[in-house]
């Protein structure tokens, strides 16, 4: 066999160049297939590599603060506290007994209880304790375990425990807002996360310095300065605590609003919760702030817009009398009082409102219609409805910052519904109608500071990263709800009602010579889901205003089914109306009269 | 007392035999063969260096762990060499029986030793933090036995003779089977001696139809070891599908082998900048080191690399066609053999040619055992290197 490569195999010395050239030939193949594989197919491994290594993270932003009025300043009720996650790698773990002793002795609990955790098999990650705090997340970083480790995350706290809740909402394990201002303002308060997009370890931990590795920094929210007042807010808690015991409460709802701007001065419910232990709230209804997201028919209280209204339109005048036949017969139904005060009389403006009369407010409905008739007149209708729903903007969300606002219901003024009298005479009253405690406030301060319907709102001054101060401006949504001499025509009613209630026996509503304080009851029947109202069930309503020379803060309380014996209105909701303007004025909140 | 043992162990030995040393004229050594070694060692220095950071990540231990370690297992090395460099063959070969009766100890004592739980194999000897891996001294001492071996079979001229020589290899190779194949469950080492032996009574003149007969046995015994452990049946079978499955257990490290090295491109990533060692490649130190330095260094190191190892068998090859004698030419091959095997079995199986069988590169992989048993036998080779005469080779081939 002729040629370079014949090996003679009957000497040694042939047999052994077979054997090299042999491992050579096996080498040359070798040298082939890595070309194959790493400069033909380089993409397709590239790629497959990079699906292993590449992997993205999210940088978290740091969340804006939340801040409140406290006189001239400003004081953090919501504030950031980085608390640390502390997780171990099991198969790094080489002494569980004296990892678990030392970590008890750091973080507390019983070293038996961290042992399962610390030789947890087929896992590089398990997570042992979180919310650590920095001095004990140091002592973990200075046992130099290779095995633990500890990773920081933002939590909120809130220097002022339960205050506001409901008003504040709470941040999810995810970094996202929940209910409240949290919520509606989450992108502003979040700010922007950023990306790390890195090659890694297999278990995650991004490799130092590698080209691959691109990285977008966070964006931190910005900071909020609410328009409640701390010091006020502090006492309405206060005292929606104690009244809801003492008016035997299913539910306490209230509201102190600047009527000249439509802030929020003060905004709570009872029962509430602390946000820093949301996890532990079992009844998620407790989350709801009631005040901005559960209508109710709110009863006589609507009674105050039903006034404004006539006299905006001309239909009566504050002081007018009329005869009153104690009940009307309206589409086969009779509306009467809730009290027969006397049957059949004269009556006037002032009485509708102090006895609370429904044929009174069936009255002024039908003068709507037409100046001195008796009859329900779609004209009437179709001007209560407008009023209503265009000028103070019943059945639809105000927008206030919070998260999910309820719209309430106005029914719509159907002329072809053969009861629609009915329907609307009730609606005159505060029944067949739905609003929440906000939209009820809101409404009445309109007519309180001349006719401008503000949007409420709870923020008053956005703070940007860089520290810049945006000072938010009451926003008009509507200019002319009633002509300015209505709200001064509607106060005096008002105190008279307050007054005769003082007159009547009701002591608690006796007030300082120097401060006006006036309001309006209601007691509401408590409509069925399945249609109808409950016997002997209703929610206490109460609207108010305290002040000066002029109203200063309006007043709306939500009493859900109080169990004291009496007219809802009366013995549930005027006593903490009573409580909230007395605390008011004894805390020096009102500016008294100056003539 | 003293004298007393000396006798003993000559009688044990046996009557000196006549051997014929070394020619007293020596020339140059081979200086590129130590080159080409202290070359590949210091790769694999920089290498381990490289991912240390890698191997403390994932293990848990100090950065410098690994690269102290190997530095030792070099330096322990480079004192093998020297010393099977300087010691005369005929030394080794005279005391053969001591070096079988030392392989055959720590191989029981490897044996009898409880395993660690994450190797659960008994390959390793351990002591004061220390592991000593038995079957590389069984390696090197079958190595110098069966030069021995072969080396009076020729004289003999009884190469050819069944009974003298045929049977003598079977016993062994059946031996080694049962020990380090079975015991120690090390199909690796096992397929390494087994072709050793194999290449040795090759180049000694064993009848190609006899060859073929170990040939055939050794099949069988494979087959018979795959069948009866089910693991290395999983892995031919990735083998055969090797990217099919990058999420299976068995097929999991051949496929992040072959990533590793398919994303070295050309020219790497570059040296500490490799991913695949921070625990997506299992045994980046050891093992499948050939994917890592693949990865960091690309196409045009890795052939660097296999021509570095070419280089060295080609000059090892070369030494042996020039030995003085049959025993030196023998131990001379099996050396090359020893390493050649070894390299091929492991590049071969990071490339996706091979099964994963378990072997470490030759020079480069962590591991101080390996690195001073391939020194120590490079030694042996270095030593013969001195004593080459190639003019009879150069003149038969002129005369062609």
């Amino acid at each position: 066999m002729p040629g370079q490569f014949h090996f003679d195999f009957s000497n040694t010395s042939g047999r052994i160049r077979f054997w090299a050239v042999l491992v050579v030939i096996v080498m040359v193949i070798f040298g082939f297939q890595l070309f194959y594989v790493q400069v033909i197919r380089y993409s397709h491994y590239h790629q497959a590599a990079l699906s292993y290594q590449l992997k993205q993270y999210e940088i978290p932003a740091t969340r804006g603060l939340i801040y409140a009025k406290d006189g001239n300043s400003n004081v953090p009720i919501v504030l950031n506290q980085k608390l640390y996650t502390l997780f171990a790698d099991p198969p790094l773990i080489t002494k569980p007994q004296t990892v678990a002793y030392q970590i008890s002795k750091i973080i507390g609990g019983t070293p038996t209880s961290y042992i399962p955790l610390l030789t947890a098999k087929y896992t590089q990650y398990v997570v042992i304790a979180r919310k650590l705090s920095q001095s004990q997340n140091q002592k973990i970083v200075a046992l130099q375990d290779p095995g633990l480790g500890t990773t920081g995350q933002d939590y909120r706290v809130y220097p002022d425990g339960s205050l506001a809740a409901q008003v504040l909402g709470f941040v999810n394990s995810k970094g996202v807002g929940e209910y409240g201002i949290e919520q509606a303002l989450n992108p502003l308060l979040a700010g922007k996360s950023g990306m790390l997009k890195a090659i890694t370890a297999a278990n995650g931990v991004p490799l130092a310095a590698s080209k691959q590795n691109t990285q977008i920094a966070p964006v931190s929210g910005s900071s909020i300065v609410l328009t409640l007042n701390v010091g006020i807010q502090a006492q309405l808690e206060k005292i929606l605590a104690q009244d809801y015991k003492s008016t035997k409460s299913q539910g306490l709802s209230a509201i102190v609003m600047d009527p000249y701007n439509a802030q929020v001065v003060a905004m709570a419910n009872y029962p509430t919760y602390n946000p820093a232990n949301y996890q532990n709230v079992t009844n998620q209804q407790i989350f709801q702030n009631a005040a901005i997201d559960y209508p109710i028919e709110p009863g006589s209280v609507m009674k105050t817009l039903t006034t404004s209204t006539a006299l905006n339109v001309g239909a009566i005048t504050p002081n007018e009398s009329f005869y009153d036949p104690a009940h009307w017969l309206i589409n086969g139904f009779n509306i009467h009082d809730i009290s027969i005060d006397g049957g059949p009389r004269e009556q006037n403006i002032q009485s509708i409102l102090s006895l609370s009369l429904n044929t009174g407010a069936t009255w002024m409905l039908m003068q709507m219609g037409q100046r001195g008739g008796t009859q329900i007149l779609p004209k009437g209708i179709e001007t209560w409805h407008n009023y209503m729903v265009n000028h103070f903007r019943l059945g639809q969300p105000t927008g206030i910052q919070q998260g999910y606002e309820a719209s309430g219901y106005v029914p719509p003024a159907n002329l072809n519904d053969p009861s629609i009298d009915l329907r609307y005479a009730n609606t005159a009253f505060g029944q067949g109608v739905s609003l929440t405690a906000l939209q009820l406030i809101t409404a009445l301060s309109s007519v309180i500071n001349g006719g401008t319907y503000y949007q409420p709102s709870l923020v008053n001054q956005i703070i940007s990263p860089n520290g810049h101060v945006t000072n938010l401006k009451p926003k008009v949504l509507e200019r002319n709800v009633v002509s300015p001499n209505v709200g001064p025509e509607l106060e005096p009613l008002m105190e008279g009602v307050v007054k005769s209630y003082f007159h009547g026996g009701f002591s608690f509503m006796n007030f300082p010579p120097n401060y006006i304080v006036g309001g309006k009851t209601g007691t509401a029947q408590v409509a069925k889901p399945t249609g109808g109202y409950y016997k002997n069930v209703y929610n206490g309503t109460y609207i108010g205003f305290v002040g000066g020379n002029a109203p200063q803060y309006l007043i709306v309380v939500y009493n859900i089914k109080p169990g004291v014996p009496g007219y809802a209105g009366s013995f549930g909701g005027q006593p903490v109306f009573a409580d909230i303007a007395h605390m008011l004025i004894n805390e020096g909140f009102v500016t008294p009269k100056t003539h | 007392m003293l004298d007393q043992l000396a006798t003993y162990y000559r009688r044990w030995l046996g009557p000196t035999e006549a051997i014929k040393e070394m020619p007293k004229r020596a020339h140059r050594p081979d200086r590129w063969l130590l080159i080409n070694m202290l070359v590949l060692l210091v790769i694999g220095l920089v290498l381990i260096y490289s991912i240390s950071p890698a191997l403390a990540a994932t293990t848990g231990v100090s950065g410098s762990y690994y690269v102290v370690r190997q530095f030792i297992a070099v330096g322990l090395g480079l004192v093998a060499f020297a010393i099977t460099a300087k010691v005369p063959l005929v030394k080794w070969r005279a005391n053969y029986k001591l070096l079988i009766a030392g392989a055959a100890l720590l191989t029981m004592i490897a044996i009898i030793l409880p395993v660690n739980p994450s190797y659960p194999a008994h390959r390793w000897v351990r002591f004061a933090g220390f592991s000593f891996e038995s079957v590389e001294f069984v390696i090197f001492a079958i190595l110098i036995w069966f030069a021995r071996f072969l080396d009076i079979r020729i004289k003999q001229s009884s190469i050819k003779n069944f009974a003298k020589t045929m049977r003598p290899i079977l016993g062994a190779l059946l031996l080694i089977a049962a020990v380090v194949s079975i015991i120690q469950s090390d199909l690796g080492s096992t397929a390494t001696i087994i072709a050793i032996m194999g290449v040795m009574v090759f180049v000694a003149g064993l009848p190609l139809k006899r060859l073929l007969m170990i040939g055939g046995i050794v099949v069988g015994l494979v087959v018979v070891a795959i069948i009866a452990f089910p693991y290395r049946l999983a892995r031919i079978e990735t083998f055969l599908h090797p990217t099919s499955n990058c999420t299976s257990a068995s097929g999991y490290q051949a496929c992040q082998a072959l990533i590793a090295v398919g994303s070295g491109g050309i020219a790497g990533v570059g040296l500490g900048s490799g991913a695949q060692a921070y625990g997506y490649l299992p045994e980046s130190d050891n093992d499948s080191i050939f994917a890592i330095y693949a990865e960091e260094f690309g196409f045009v190191g890795a052939v660097t690399l296999i021509v570095l190892f070419t280089n060295l068998f080609w000059r090892m090859a070369k030494i042996a066609e020039g030995a003085p004698d049959d025993f030196s030419r023998l131990v001379v091959i099996g050396v090359m053999a020893w390493i050649s095997v070894e390299a091929l079995i492991n590049i071969g199986a990071m490339i996706g040619l091979l099964p994963l069988k378990g072997i470490t590169l030759p020079f480069i992989s962590y591991g101080g055992t390996a690195v001073v048993f391939f020194a120590a036998a490079t030694g042996l080779v270095y030593q013969v290197s001195s004593y080459t005469t190639f003019n009879r080779l150069t003149e038969r081939n002129q005369s062609r």
